[in-house]
């Protein structure tokens, strides 16, 4: 005692560099678990945080969930009907086939079907209930129709496409919904917009709330931390203990996001389904990939991370011994 | 092992705590701080472990000048040295061993030594076998050996207290200082800041008496 007294000077037994590090990382190991023991403690309040964190983050994701879903590929057939090419010429002669070869081999065309008069004259007839109509008619007045899926996805696109059809020998009229589409894909443009500005603010939210839980919680150990820095406590000991339990509120707070996803999805995929369905397509909404769910759990421990990071440079500097 | 080099305190409010102190303890001594109260030991204390900075002067502490030092060296100047207060300042929500764990943690000790050293810290002050109750659950003498415990636990080479027997009665008090008498006999400094004059005049101890912010050594 006497002779570290005299030596060193007020230091403890001097302290490696390797211990130091073992001394660092065995706090840390530490409070990874009595963290998460200590906020378990009280779990009522402990659901309620995470709870409003994980709905913070569940709506933003549900959004473009759904956004998802509406831009893929295959689902466009659900609001997007294929291009109707109406013949001048009778579907069997040799103009309305060799229309019909070039349409299948065009790159700009996906798919192709030729619905024949005698198959539109049926289809007519039974979906409207106007059979008794045509029957006043001696002859088929219904023209052959190509049925065009252009690969093209947008508005521009499509339009270029049936003009080049319009130009064609044998076809009196091409139609689709040109302007429909366009609008479509101005909406989408802008929900994308709006789902990354709510992304953000719900981010912000979740900073801001796991701050303000941090702040009581420092408040509340107002006394603790001027014990800790008066017995030699440095500032990032001290702020260990926040950031860790910051972690776990953006980290459960993530998992229940996902539990409310995936439920939400699950509630919603009958009447989805029931949906598709009637649009003949294999529109569904998908649930959250491994590696989306692991993006999730990453992004709500650095969400907590960051909010005890901003309450903790706040507050805690402000608390110096007295 | 402790030097004030004509050391002045002013606070920002224009108060001047410290005038020109001088006055220099060497390890293993036990000293006694006197005074009325704002005669200036509390700013005397601060200023040993850096919780003050001198406005004028120098403060030396085992050959380090605390004046200079950088803020983030004080942390490693502040574990070498136990504290002692007057109310004792456990904390509650704590058990008695956590409590006394803390400087141990700070040191970043293996839970193992820890255990080792709580338990001989705890029995050195006559606290054998309380390391699970709760702080509320002792009286106030055994609360001050708690925070004594705790202040010795990492065997610093210095221990400040401040008016470590403000509260306590005259017999407990006495024995509160046989106890700071042991560690400095055990070769820490020991410096104690006390209005207590009868409880001083007992001991055989160094006393450095202030007076309106200046020591006048009887």
């Amino acid at each position: 005692m006497k002779e570290s007294a005299a030596g060193s000077g007020a230091q403890i037994t001097p302290i490696n560099r390797s211990d130091r590090f073992k001394a660092w990382s065995r706090h840390h190991r530490q409070l990874f678990r009595s963290t998460l023991t200590t906020l378990l403690a009280q779990p009522g309040a402990l659901l309620i945080t995470w709870l409003v964190i994980g709905i913070a983050l569940s709506l933003p994701i549900l959004l473009s969930l759904a956004l998802r879903a509406l831009s893929e590929a295959d689902t466009r057939q659900v609001i997007q009907p294929a291009m109707s090419v109406y013949l001048s010429v009778p579907s069997d002669s040799e103009t309305a086939q060799g229309l019909l070869q070039r349409l299948r081999a065009s790159k700009a065309v996906r798919d192709v079907r030729l619905i024949t008069e005698q198959a539109a004259l049926l289809e007519f007839s039974s979906l409207s209930g106007f059979g008794d109509v045509l029957n006043a008619f001696s002859e088929n007045p219904l023209p052959g129709i190509i049925e065009v899926v252009p690969r093209e996805r947008d508005g521009a696109g499509i339009k270029l496409l049936a003009q080049q059809i319009q130009g064609q020998a044998g076809v009196d009229q091409v139609n689709f919904d040109a302007a429909w589409l366009e609008r479509l894909s101005a909406i989408l443009g802008i929900l994308a917009r709006v789902l990354y500005a709510l992304g953000g603010l719900f981010s912000g939210a979740v900073i801001l709330i796991i701050g303000n839980t941090l702040r009581l919680t420092i408040e509340n150990q107002r006394a603790e931390i001027e014990i800790t820095k008066l017995f030699g406590g440095s500032d990032s000991f001290v702020q260990r203990p926040f950031i860790y339990r910051g972690f776990w509120l953006g980290f459960g707070g993530a998992l229940l996001a996902w539990m409310i996803v995936q439920l939400s999805l699950l509630y919603l995929s009958g009447p989805v389904e029931r949906l598709a369905q009637s649009y003949r397509s294999n529109f569904a909404l998908e649930a959250l990939g491994f590696g989306e769910s692991m993006a999730l759990f990453a992004l709500g421990a650095l969400l907590g991370i960051l909010g005890s990071w901003v309450s903790v440079w706040r507050y805690l500097k402000q608390i110096q011994p007295k | 092992m402790l030097v004030f080099d004509h050391v002045s305190k002013r606070y920002p409010n224009g108060f001047e705590a410290l005038s020109d102190v001088s006055f220099s303890v060497e390890a293993g001594e036990f000293v006694f701080l006197t005074g009325p109260s704002g005669a200036g030991k509390s700013t005397l204390l601060k200023l040993i472990n850096g919780v003050e900075r001198s406005s004028r002067g120098q403060v030396h502490v085992a050959g380090q000048n605390i004046s200079r030092l950088p803020t983030r060296k004080i942390p490693d100047l502040r574990q070498g040295i136990g504290v002692v207060f007057q109310n004792h300042q456990l904390l509650f929500d704590r058990r008695v061993y956590d409590n006394v764990a803390l400087p141990l943690l700070i040191a970043g000790m293996k839970p193992a030594d820890i255990s080792r050293r709580v338990r001989a810290a705890l029995s050195k002050v006559g606290l054998t076998g309380r390391e699970g109750d709760w702080p509320e659950t002792l009286s106030g003498g055994e609360q001050q050996r708690v925070g004594i415990a705790r202040a010795v636990v990492h065997r610093p080479p210095m221990l400040l207290a401040d008016e470590p027997t403000g509260n306590l009665d005259p017999d407990l008090s006495r024995e509160i200082m046989s106890l700071f008498l042991q560690f400095s006999q055990l070769g820490v400094t020991v410096l104690i800041a006390t209005h207590d004059l009868e409880l001083v005049e007992a001991m055989p101890a160094r006393r450095l008496q202030l007076q309106g912010g200046r020591v006048i050594e009887p």
